[in-house]
């Protein structure tokens, strides 16, 4: 459970050293003793009041299981020239009485004070740390040379594929991933994370191995409505599926119920034999049955956590790009096309 | 056949293939403490393939369901993530199976190999086996033999679907007894079908020192006699013998302790980087630095007396149950150690193993020699030697001590410690020792098990220690609570050094 030192407002040059002496005052009137911890530099971007403080929450408590150095910019083009900065720290409890706490920056910049927030980030990362900049709301394709300022130190780019609007988005985040160091990381990529487990466990015993070889079709029924952003993880399973197998089967995307993301999946192979993935949130699992029946396969696959916080944990718990989804992203770029 | 490469890139990135995992001593309390509660783990974390089948096997006369039952209450209780999800266990226990026999019966194997035989089918096992001998050695001989007979081991040589033997420690009482039962396991299994479980090697900060030592530029260059002064390696635990009074009582902490699990570390600490980060590339080093091993000449022993662990009284070892009211078996052993070789020539390993010491902490520390001048010296200032300290349990972590300058105007000096632990920077606890070694045997990788030439050359070593104390009288008394004999620090003392309190 994440516990916000309350918030100060801070002179923007002196947020570091207002932040030593944070810690020293969390030193001297803690009761327990506090470690300052950090993995990550993460950046949260955002547009308005409402998202910074979503960006506020959600990384509060990703803190608790990837220690960082929180930076949330909220930037405002078009407000009158201002600049204004906040500090805390999150902390969490952990064995022994001991606290951890990782450092949160709030910087809000609006008119033409928003180009001094690359700067003034750049100047706040922990050195020798990665970095991870979280773009909430609609990627930068209009403001493309403040975005390229402010990602040039990022290691990773996180977002939310669930949230485009077309096969632009998708170009734009495949021309960084071609042209710049900066890793893609999309949040929709960790939803699908079970439903890549629970196939791959389909295809672990040596016979149906050989299956994949012959898979004919692809259909994969998904909530939430037809729009780009609703398909979108139906759309990178079967890219990742096309990617890892080589072979590209046809494939259909069905749109089924109100729930996100994606609530069954069907394939069928040359023999027309199919294999069922289908999720059952009640039991918190992912079922997959060859040949349409229940079998001695008892593929079951524990359904993970889809709370924004977890899902980038799990971005950031992988300390490299992730070279597959790399691969996927290729292909599904391709066959939005 | 090729991986499946759906699996690059998850997390589950090594799933083995399915095969019967048949546990010998199934009622035991390893088997409900450690083993099920593990691989239920395993399959909460999705790294147990479909159609993975466990059969126990005990003399008690219970059904599958019964079986299961027991094995549910047992995951309640030990397993490390609880509460127990019930998707997860549904699934699990549809491959949990039970075989009644004593483990002298032919008649039984014959069952159990029929058995097996139709989860081969049933449940494409496809003949890979895993016998987890969770019983005392002395049933070794009877299960080996038998399996023998019914033709329920395949050897490596005729290729197709593996068997392998997971053995638990003891491995032997002396050279002698070790030799005798390593030679039971290859009359009917090759050694790289054997997997000697010491399940130190499965803790992830026992595996973080080769990351530590041979993935960083900065620490290997330092790490020999050149730069390190001296190493303590303790074990330190606060409990006494438990309910364990009567195998206890005929080993001592040196057997029991010492001959694996501090040996082990002391191997991983000073061994050469491997070629490769394989099984027998790695055990060839380890086993290198145990034939580097000098012969014992400094040694103590203790035993606790009465005395006050944690706030409550503990009893003397006399007074524990199962013991013999007038033993002189040790609880407590610390040994100066040194290894022959180009690397460590005269740095001493101290070592030492002990029970109701004041906490449970297991912990190496390397001591550097000193600065070469002494610049600050001549200001009177008491300059303290660079310590890296690993901490192997509990709050698993790596610290380094050095001096700083104190703030203000006069030049004084105090150590200070970076430190780095597991769960504040990860924020995960580790996963058990035993969900990884059972893992690794299933994935069919040897790195983290003793081969036989390491039992062998550890108590080759240690036997004439073991020979010498059962000609000596009492141990050294040195009451519950404390941190050994007077003694053990003379033992140190003396070289102009002190123990570490870890």
């Amino acid at each position: 459970m994440a516990t916000p030192v309350e918030d100060l407002r801070v002179d923007v040059a002196s947020i570091e050293k207002q932040l030593a002496d944070l810690w020293r005052a969390e030193k001297h009137d803690g009761e327990k003793a506090v470690t300052k911890a950090a993995l990550w530099n993460v950046v949260a971007h955002t547009w308005s009041s409402e998202q910074h403080a979503y960006a506020t929450d959600i990384l509060a408590r990703a803190s608790a299981a990837v220690p960082q150095r929180t930076i949330v910019v909220q930037a405002d083009p078009a407000g009158s020239a201002n600049i204004a900065s906040w500090i805390s720290a999150n902390c969490h409890l952990i064995g022994g009485g001991r606290q951890v706490c990782a450092e949160e920056v709030s910087i809000m910049a609006a008119g033409d004070h928003v180009h001094h927030v690359a700067p003034l980030v750049s100047a706040l990362l922990l050195p020798d740390m990665p970095v991870a900049v979280w773009w909430i709301g609609d990627l930068p394709r209009d403001t493309h040379e403040y975005a390229e300022t402010l990602l040039e130190p990022a290691d990773r780019l996180i977002y939310d594929s669930s949230f485009f609007d077309g096969v632009a988005d998708l170009d734009l985040i495949c021309r960084i991933a071609e042209q710049t160091t900066t890793a893609p990381a999309d949040l929709n990529w960790a939803r699908i994370e079970e439903w890549r487990a629970a196939t791959a466990s389909l295809f672990d015993p040596p016979a149906m191995r050989q299956r994949l070889e012959s898979i004919r079709t692809v259909r994969v029924y998904s909530g939430g409505g037809d729009s780009f952003g609703a398909t979108s993880e139906a759309l990178l399973y079967v890219a990742w599926l096309q990617a890892q197998t080589g072979r590209e089967p046809r494939h259909e995307f069905i749109p089924e119920g109100n729930d996100d993301g994606i609530i069954a999946v069907e394939i069928q192979f040359n023999d027309f034999a199919i294999a069922v993935l289908r999720g059952d949130r009640e039991r918190g699992v992912v079922v997959a049955n060859s040949d349409g029946s229940e079998t001695a396969l008892d593929c079951v696959t524990r359904s993970l956590a889809r709370k924004p916080e977890d899902l980038i944990v799990r971005l950031l718990k992988r300390p490299e790009a992730d070279r597959v989804y790399l691969k996927s992203l290729r292909i599904a770029r391709r066959l939005a096309s | 056949m090729q991986s499946n490469p759906l699996r690059e890139g998850l997390e589950q990135e090594r799933v083995p293939d399915a095969s019967c995992l048949v546990i010998f001593g199934a009622s035991g309390d390893l088997t409900q403490r450690k083993l099920i509660p593990g691989l239920y783990s395993l399959a909460h974390e999705g790294l147990l393939p479909p159609g993975q089948t466990i059969v126990g096997f005990a003399r008690a006369e219970i059904s599958d369901e019964q079986f299961r039952a027991n094995m549910r209450k047992a995951c309640d209780e030990h397993a490390r993530t609880r509460p127990v999800d019930d998707a997860v266990w549904e699934t699990f226990a549809k491959g949990l199976f039970y075989v009644q026999g004593e483990f002298a019966d032919g008649a039984a194997y014959v069952r159990l190999r029929e058995r097996l035989e139709e989860f081969d089918r049933s449940r494409g096992t496809e003949g890979r086996r895993i016998y987890y001998l969770a019983v005392p050695p002395d049933f070794f001989d009877d299960i080996a033999r038998h399996l023998g007979a019914e033709k329920m081991v395949r050897s490596p040589d005729e290729g197709g679907p593996y068997t392998r033997v997971i053995i638990e420690k003891p491995f032997g009482h002396d050279h002698e007894s070790a030799r005798a039962l390593n030679q039971i396991a290859v009359s009917v299994f090759r050694e790289r079908q054997v997997f000697r479980i010491d399940h130190y090697l499965g803790k992830e900060t026992v595996q973080n020192l080769l990351v530590l030592r041979f993935a960083n530029g900065l620490f290997e260059p330092f790490w020999n006699r050149q730069y390190i002064d001296h190493i303590q390696l303790t074990v330190a635990e606060s409990i006494g013998v438990e309910k364990r009074g009567n195998y206890f009582d005929n080993a001592g902490i040196a057997r029991d302790i010492i001959q694996n699990h501090l040996l082990q570390l002391v191997s991983l600490v000073a061994m050469e980087p491997p070629v490769a980060f394989e099984a027998d590339a790695v055990r060839d080093e380890k086993v290198k630095v145990l034939r580097a091993l000098r012969p014992i000449s400094e040694a103590v022993r203790g035993q606790y007396v009465a005395g006050s662990v944690l706030g409550e009284d503990a009893p003397g070892y006399r007074q524990e149950e199962k013991v013999r009211p007038d033993s002189r078996t040790e609880t407590y052993a610390a040994v100066k150690v040194f290894l022959d070789n180009w690397r460590w020539a005269d740095v001493p390993f101290y070592i030492r193993a002990g029970k109701r010491l004041p906490k449970r902490v297991t912990d190496i520390s390397i001591h550097f020699r000193p600065a070469p001048t002494p610049l600050f010296s001549r200001l009177g200032l008491k300059m303290n030697a660079n310590v890296l300290a690993i901490r192997i349990q509990p709050d698993e972590g790596i610290s380094l001590k050095f001096d700083s300058k104190l703030p203000g105007p006069n030049v004084r000096t105090a150590p200070v410690t970076m430190e780095f632990r597991y769960a504040t920077s990860f924020g995960a606890e580790p996963p058990e020792a035993y969900e990884r070694l059972l893992l690794e045997t299933m994935l069919g990788d040897a790195t983290l098990f003793a081969r036989r030439d390491e039992i062998e050359t550890a108590w080759a070593w240690l036997d004439p220690l073991l020979r010498q104390w059962e000609k000596d009288g009492d141990p050294e008394p040195y009451p519950a609570g404390t941190w050994g004999p007077e003694a053990a620090d003379a033992l140190i003392e003396k070289d102009g050094r002190k123990w570490r309190r870890p």
